[in-house]
């Protein structure tokens, strides 16, 4: 999987003022690598991972998941892409408070229509195969920020998308998560777009992206 | 349905609260039918259970049985005009005494011909053969008469009750059906089939009758506002609940939509969860039901069965689900964004 986004725009209009959150932005993500994006608060960060990841379309731009251009696409397909393309893992786990560990997992093949399979491997992958009926009010901060990203890769996605997935955790544990996230992406051969203000995980990237005011800056190899 | 189910499961106390509000609302309604359908039986089974289809009556009585005459001349007339079978009746309300004692008892006296079509089936005792003989709806047994005992009728006539019968109740009296030859007048010509009239006289469905007995489409009418006020009220209940439970989750159906699940998978979801909410309920409101219907004392007029459940059960799921749009286009309204910018779960 490769993401490419070419000379995207975003300006959102807020009554009768516009504001330009992302300007002509560009950049490339190969197979197999993980990109970390930074910059200041309200640079835009958010809204460029959104819009790569479907949630958002582009004033103006395009949005290339494997050459498919998904700016373009319904509504409908694009969920349809976000399922079985797009893994996100969120700043806050975000997990289903009636789901237990297992089922976290399961809803995924449920949606994708696909047979539930042992879901044992994958947690155990994380940590976590003596959770696997918990739920998520019965666990830490950094399990269940584990299950969210276990959830997100569970349908193999070949796109991986994490806006500030370390926020809510103590370091060790955030470098933790990283790490399994940088794993993931460079051995699944996966492309891989994670936002941070964690300078202590900015050494899992294999590159880093800086926004400032809506335009991609300064690109680190 | 894995999340629906899931979900009822995990907060069962929300879900059995919201469920044994609408259990007690479904359950009145059911006992409020059964109370409509038996005051109905109460008020007009003998005319429901008669013999024939339709009822000619006095044209200007307006469908109202008490309120049609026709001299026998003419009632012979309309008989022979009848292609199939057709028998007079005569209805009078009266008061009787048992064997001349004190004690006073309501009654419908229904005259017809000897061995016409409108006498009812003996259940006990035997058929009237003598001219003062009777046969009498069996919850006369209620106010203590046995077969052989006389019913007195003002001074001069009396009655023996040679049989009882059953579900033979008029105007919320019990009838007692008399075989007799020489009326001068009846108040209808009851006949099978499709009936012949002329100007004097129009024909009835048997059912419309029902709306010309005292008091019958009243009561009705009183019940069945009752009873469509019920499933308002049941619907109201249930939207109310499924919009706040909408509201309250949105975050959740944020989630699940940037995962990749599409509206209808999440609108079934919901409409899943309200179908097995009212269908539980309407399965414990049954039990109810016929529960507290066993009961009541047995002259209560109240008739409960499946055949009464079924309409009003089918109305309460699809009113039900009818409640629950307004959830299902919130449902449709959240964005997945929402989702990615939201406060911690
Ligand atoms: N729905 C919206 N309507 C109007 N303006 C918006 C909207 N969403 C974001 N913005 C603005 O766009 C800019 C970029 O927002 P974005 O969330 O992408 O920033 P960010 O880089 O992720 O910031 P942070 O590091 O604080 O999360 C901000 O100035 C924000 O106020
Ligand atoms: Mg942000």
């Amino acid at each position: 999987m490769t993401l490419v986004l070419e000379h995207v725009h975003k300006v959102y209009q807020d009554g009768p003022k516009e504001y330009v959150a992302l300007n002509d932005a560009s950049l490339q993500v190969k197979a197999g690598e993980f990109v970390a994006i930074v910059g200041p608060s309200g640079s835009g960060k958010s809204t460029l991972l959104s819009i790569a990841g479907a949630l958002l379309s582009p004033t103006s731009g395009k949005v290339l998941l494997d050459g498919e251009n998904i700016a373009t696409l319904s509504k409908k397909e694009v969920t349809k892409r976000r399922l079985e393309k797009i893994g996100f893992v969120f700043q806050a786990a975000h997990l289903l408070p009636y789901l237990k560990v297992k089922d976290q997992l399961n809803v995924i093949s449920v949606l994708a229509h696909k047979p539930k399979q042992k879901k044992a491997d994958i947690l155990a992958h994380f940590g976590l195969e003596h959770r696997i009926n918990n739920y998520p009010n019965e666990l830490s901060g950094g399990e269940r920020q584990r299950v969210a990203i276990a959830r997100a890769l569970v349908n193999d996605p070949k796109l991986i998308l994490a806006d500030e997935p370390t926020a809510s955790l103590d370091s060790s544990r955030g470098q933790e998560v990283v790490k399994l996230l940088a794993k993931e992406v460079n051995e699944g051969n996966k492309a891989g777009v994670m936002v941070t203000h964690d300078e202590r995980v900015l050494g899992f990237a294999d590159r880093i992206i800086t926004i400032r005011d809506g335009k991609v800056e300064f690109v680190n190899d | 349905m894995f999340l629906a189910i899931r979900e009822l499961l995990f907060a069962k106390t929300k879900y059995i609260l919201i469920s044994l509000i609408t259990t007690l609302t479904v359950s009145l309604i059911f006992i409020v039918s059964g109370l409509a359908e038996g005051l109905s039986a109460d008020n007009a089974s003998s005319i429901q259970g008669l013999a024939a289809d339709y009822l000619v009556l006095e044209a200007e009585a307006e469908g109202e049985l008490g309120n049609s005459f026709i001299p026998m001349q003419q009632a012979k007339e309309i008989m022979n005009d009848q292609e199939q079978e057709a028998n007079t009746l005569s209805v009078q309300m009266m008061n009787a005494t048992i064997g001349g004692g004190d004690k006073q008892i309501s009654l419908a006296l229904f005259a017809t011909e000897r061995g016409g079509m409108l006498m009812p089936e003996v259940m006990e005792g035997r058929f009237p053969k003598q001219e003062n003989e009777v046969l009498a709806d069996d919850s006369l047994k209620q106010e203590g008469i046995q077969i052989g005992d006389e019913l007195q009728l003002g001074e001069k006539t009396s009655y023996v009750v040679s049989g009882f019968t059953t579900d033979q109740r008029y105007s919320h009296t019990p009838v007692v059906f008399i075989e007799s030859e020489d009326l001068k007048q009846v108040n209808a010509v009851a006949v099978k089939g499709v009936a012949v009239t002329d100007g004097d006289y129009s024909a009835v469905p048997k059912i419309d009758a029902l709306g010309g007995i005292p008091s019958y489409s009243q009561e009705q009418a009183s019940l069945n506002m009752m009873i469509i006020f019920l499933y308002v009220i049941t619907a109201f209940v249930l939207a109310a609940f499924f919009y706040v439970m909408t509201l309250q989750k949105r975050d959740q159906f944020g989630v699940l939509k940037a995962l990749g699940a599409n509206n209808k998978y999440l609108i079934s979801g919901l409409i899943t969860q309200i179908i097995l909410l009212s269908v539980v309920s309407v399965g414990i409101a049954t039990a109810i039901s016929f529960g507290v219907g066993a009961l009541f004392p047995a002259d209560m007029p109240f008739i409960l069965n499946m055949a009464t459940i079924v309409q009003p059960a089918i109305i309460i799921i699809v009113v039900s689900v009818l409640g629950a749009v307004v959830s299902l286009y919130q449902v449709v309204k959240i964005d997945p964004l929402e989702a990615i910018e939201g406060v911690a779960a």
